[in-house]
């Protein structure tokens, strides 16, 4: 039996109350002198036993009366009650956190560990004929099952094996969802278990708004479910969390130098000096420095790698320190290694003299180490041909495609180059002065039939007359070649001055109707400007066709246009424009986890078995599909954070790195008072453990309040008292 | 010692109510509507009635020997004779009566037994009757024998002043003790709550009665004996026996106590009535001269 309100029950113990009165009043008599003594000794004398025992009975009552009004207002639930046959089973979705601040240690056991276990001891006790649903919140909801199942045994087999680690709860989604759930189940009576840390990132977040959206939807619910949160884990001080990985860039070449840029916090009050952090590559600690971390700060560390192969490689930072969560200590990064970019430059001006033909200066800025004869190593590897040398054998042996100053193309060419952007490619088309603007306009710039994003208007500037040179507008840019000149350290791009330059226009297609006169841009061509010159017109624009990319520069990369072969940008600015152009086709290796994981693949790949492991050990079988010239692969089951590995037969394994926002690693539990609102808002109760909560289900389910009968009891002892009072004083009136 | 006077006792309004009632005895005794009427007994008296020759038996002193002288007959002198009622006042002074309650003006029993019996005395004195009076616990204080003068009335007086009720009693000895004591007949006025052994009482009430003496009790209580109001917890000690005493809860004694009292009260009202004795319940919180004219008219409408 247990009580409502346990505290009232002491209110029993004023059953001595009538004792007490009973004692006062005997030692508080007065004294009469009295007369009529004969007549009061013989009553005395033949009822002195009977007086003592209605005393006896009268104090008994009267101390019943307290006792029985402290039970009554105790509400005291009687929960040994067994469930009857006809008992209803009820319907559970239990909502279970496995972000990674559930892998947070307390007494030597995780807080998932417990979670989990309380989630198996409520599954364990679900009633025969109940069915159940567990959720799992981190990084969003993801049932265990595809359908709520009955078996309790199988789904605790299942939560054996829930992995944590997970990316931040979503509260709401995963509301929502088990919302969804419940609302396709079966029995009458339904309960919505949540069982979390309650971080106040999770839940600090939510609004007011959200809750009365939940709120909606609980009260729109034919069956409102009956919620419990229950809370695991405690407050824990301190803890520092590797934030983040930046790469200088997402795919070096082999023997370049990569910086690894880590940023650490510390998200607790303790300052940690000398803390060690490791670097790995590939599982093997190169570099170890320390640090010193004031409290509740951040800080970088850089390192610096180079890799000999080509290939994926994984690289890591950790910083090794005993704290309250040691799964944000590490942060993994998948580093896709390239041998070479190779780039087809295409002259159209080509000259026996040095510096004058059309590639010229662009096979020096690509290629500088090469060409200077140093020990480092290129990352482009470039092929210079003539138009005339431009098919289809050229475009597959390369990544990216570079037309310099190339008068203009034989519809062969274009029909191949077409094809080759298409599927995949890219192309970085520059303009000159051999550049035939109709037969680009009939071809290459062809609304319908053409890669380049622009038509060509005309020739714009004099490059006889300096001072009406035009520059770059030096804005913020976007593009994330472009992106390293934000910083002007790095190369002031206004720098450059540009005599000629091709005025482009933007390209038009006649509509659906013939001879319509109205004019829209193609769907499929969406030209981007990513550089523009101070005097309005498109200097850079890109565009993608197809599954390639398409850049078009409206001068020359040659010195006879601008000056820009001779700035100390045009190095960086060319390497930046071929590595991004064949990269940027390329699928990121380091993924957020719920986004989707993809992979290109060249095409003898497609009817291969390709195996994918998650972080969790499971072997996905996937097949590749063929996109243009590649194959694709593609995983959406990414919310687990960690490695994903991908294998398969001839085909050089290549690793993906799964990671979560950080925001988890901040391990202060919400407020008291902002959780004693969310369970205002949403009805429901809040419990610390599951016996806690079983306690309470047991004396839903079966518990019988009886406070009715004492309330009758407590009736009937007042009444009793009252007829046992007259009875035995038959008081004046009687 | 101060001297009691009458006044002490009676107001002038009780005087008032008691100076044209007559005590009226029931029976054919001599005494019987005292003072109104002749009395076919003959006696000694200051007033001549008539000669009569003498007979055998006749006392030799009542013989009229002036008239022998002159006659040389023996003849009888009669005088008419004033028959007076014979009335004995007999006061219970036992410490039963010391009793007051809140409800009697802080008049005890006792005091009020005094009051009652001023106003007969004076009454009966106020008629001419012989008024005596008896006061006694368990045996008898003090007798003073019936006397009709009217400063009679003031020994009475001085006696009932000095009286303070005491010690125990038992009526039923101590009235048998009285019996000889008062050989010739006339009223008897017991004032007393009557506690005791309600057979006893009665056996000798009987040997009064056997007496011919004609008697009216008077029972006095207070109202608190008979309604018994206490509430809280009470010890009761005895005012007759110091160490007699009872620590009780009032309140589930109440419904005995009262059976008790009416069964008590049942018997000797039974009594009573079998020897012809009225027995008058005399509360002390209602005005004693009231309660005794209420009563005196009683018996005048009665005869």
């Amino acid at each position: 039996m247990t009580f409502l309100n346990g505290l009232l029950a002491f209110g029993a113990a004023a059953f001595s109350l009538p004792l007490i009165i009973h004692f006062l009043n005997r030692s508080r008599f007065r004294t009469v002198p009295w007369g009529a003594m004969h007549l009061l000794e013989s009553v005395v004398r033949m009822n002195n036993r009977r007086f003592h025992i209605e005393q006896i009975i009268l104090l008994i009552v009267r101390c019943a009366i307290p006792i029985l009004l402290a039970f009554c207002l105790a509400r005291p639930v009687l929960t040994g009650w067994r469930s009857l046959p006809g008992d209803v089973p009820n319907s559970t979705v239990i909502l279970l956190d496995n972000s990674y601040s559930m892998d947070a240690e307390q007494n030597n056991r995780s807080v998932l560990t417990t979670a989990i276990d309380d989630a198996s001891a409520i599954v364990n006790a679900l009633g025969r004929g109940s069915d159940v649903s567990v959720i799992t919140m981190g990084g969003g909801p993801r049932p265990m099952t595809d359908a709520p199942i009955v078996d309790s045994q199988m789904m605790t087999e299942r939560l054996k094996h829930v992995q944590g680690g997970y990316g931040a709860s979503r509260i709401v989604e995963s509301f929502e969802s088990a919302l969804g759930t419940l609302a396709g189940m079966s029995n009458a009576r339904r309960d919505l278990i949540l069982i979390s840390d309650f971080q106040r990132s999770d839940w600090e977040n939510l609004s007011s708004e959200t809750l009365r959206r939940l709120q909606a939807q609980l009260s729109d619910m034919p069956i409102r479910p009956s919620i419990t949160l229950l809370a695991v884990g405690r407050k824990i001080a301190n803890n520092l969390s590797v934030d983040s990985i930046v790469l200088s860039t997402q795919t070096p070449g082999v023997g370049q130098q990569l910086q690894i840029r880590a940023t650490l916090r510390n998200h607790g009050q303790k300052t940690y000096s000398g803390l060690p952090v490791i670097f790995r590559a590939d599982g093997a600690q190169l570099e170890a420095t320390q640090i010193t971390l004031p409290a509740r700060s951040t800080t970088q560390v850089l390192f610096t790698h180079a890799f000999k192969r080509p290939g994926s490689h994984l690289v890591d930072v950790e910083a090794v320190v005993d704290d309250g969560l040691k799964t944000d200590n590490r942060m993994t990064a998948s580093v896709p290694v390239i041998q070479h970019i190779k780039v087809l430059l295409v002259d159209g001006k080509p000259s026996a003299v040095p510096l004058e033909s059309g590639t010229a200066f662009l096979a020096v800025a690509l290629t500088p180490f090469t060409l200077g004869r140093t020990k480092l190593s290129d990352l482009i590897q470039t092929r210079t041909i003539t138009v005339q040398e431009l098919n289809q054998l050229a475009l597959s042996e390369s990544r990216v495609v570079v037309l310099a100053n190339v008068p203009a193309l034989s519809g062969e060419q274009v029909a191949q180059l077409m094809s080759y952007v298409r599927g995949g490619g890219s192309l970085l088309a520059f303009s000159g002065d051999q550049v035939n603007i109709s037969t680009y306009n009939q071809t290459l710039c062809h609304p319908t039939r053409g890669i380049l994003p622009m038509q060509i208007e005309a020739i714009a500037g004099n490059s006889d007359q300096v001072p009406t040179s035009s520059h770059i507008v030096a804005q913020h840019f976007d593009y994330p070649a472009l992106q390293l000149f934000n910083d002007r350290a790095n190369g002031n791009l206004g720098d450059v001055e540009i005599w000629k330059w091709l005025r482009l226009k933007a390209v038009t297609v006649a509509g659906p109707s013939a001879g319509s006169s109205s004019s829209q841009p193609l769907d499929t061509r969406q030209p981007r400007i990513i550089a523009r010159l101070d005097n309005g017109d498109p200097l850079m624009v890109q565009q993608r066709v197809g599954n390639g990319i398409v850049i078009q520069v409206a001068t020359s990369c040659a010195a006879d246009w601008s000056n820009f072969p001779m700035r100390p940008v045009y190095v960086p600015l060319m390497q930046q424009l071929i590595a991004t152009m064949a990269s940027e086709l390329t699928p990121p290796c380091n993924i957020q986890t719920g986004e989707p994981l993809a992979a290109i693949l060249p095409k003898e790949a497609e009817d291969l078995p390709l195996s994918l492991t998650t972080p969790d050990g499971i072997r996905h079988t996937i097949r590749a599909t063929p996109v243009g010239n590649h194959c694709v692969i593609q995983f959406s089951g990414t919310q687990q954070p960690g490695i994903y590995r991908l294998t398969g037969p001839g085909i050089k394994p290549r690793s993906f790195v799964a990671r979560t926002d950080r925001t988890e690693s901040d391990l202060r539990l919400v407020d008291s008072d902002r959780l004693d609102s969310v369970t205002s808002a949403l009805e429901s109760r809040r419990v610390r453990s599951a016996n806690e909560y079983l306690q309470l289900d047991s004396r839903r389910r079966h518990g019988r309040e009886v406070w009715r009968p004492l309330l009758f009891g407590l009736l009937l002892f007042l009444f009793i008292e009252l007829v046992l009072q007259r009875r035995f004083a038959k008081v004046p009136g009687q | 010692m101060t001297i009691s006077h009458v006044s002490n006792y009676l107001t002038p309004h009780d005087l008032s109510q008691l100076q044209n009632l007559q005590v009226l005895a029931r029976q054919v005794v001599e005494g019987i509507c005292a003072g109104l009427h002749r009395s076919p007994h003959k006696g000694f008296s200051v007033e001549f009635k008539e000669h009569r020759p003498y007979v055998a038996g006749d006392e030799i002193r009542a013989i009229d020997w002036k008239v022998f002288g002159k006659t040389d007959r023996l003849y009888i002198r009669e005088y008419e004779e004033e028959t007076n009622l014979r009335c004995t006042i007999l006061l219970d002074s036992s410490g039963s009566m010391a009793y007051s309650g809140a409800r009697s003006s802080g008049l005890s029993k006792h005091d009020y037994g005094v009051r009652l019996s001023a106003c007969l005395a004076y009454l009966m004195l106020q008629q001419q009757d012989s008024v005596g009076l008896v006061t006694f616990d368990q045996r008898v204080r003090q007798y003073i024998p019936p006397r009709s003068r009217a400063s009679h009335l003031r020994a009475i007086i001085q006696t009932l002043h000095e009286t303070t009720p005491q010690d125990e009693t038992e009526l039923g000895d101590v009235f048998h003790e009285l019996v000889p004591k008062l050989h010739r007949r006339g009223l008897l006025i017991v004032i007393s709550d009557c506690f005791g052994n309600v057979d006893r009482l009665i056996k000798a009430l009987a040997q009064f009665r056997h007496a011919k003496h004609e008697m009216i009790i008077f029972q006095i209580w207070d109202p608190d004996e008979l309604d018994f109001p206490f509430r809280q917890w009470t010890r009761f000690q005895s005012l007759e026996q110091a160490g007699n005493r009872r620590l009780v809860d009032p309140a589930q004694l109440r419904k005995a106590y009262l059976d008790n009292l009416k069964r008590f009260r049942d018997e000797l009202t039974a009594g009573c009535r079998r020897h012809r004795i009225d027995l008058v319940p005399m509360p002390t919180d209602r005005p004693y001269a009231e309660a005794l004219a209420s009563y005196l008219s009683m018996r005048r409408r009665l005869t």
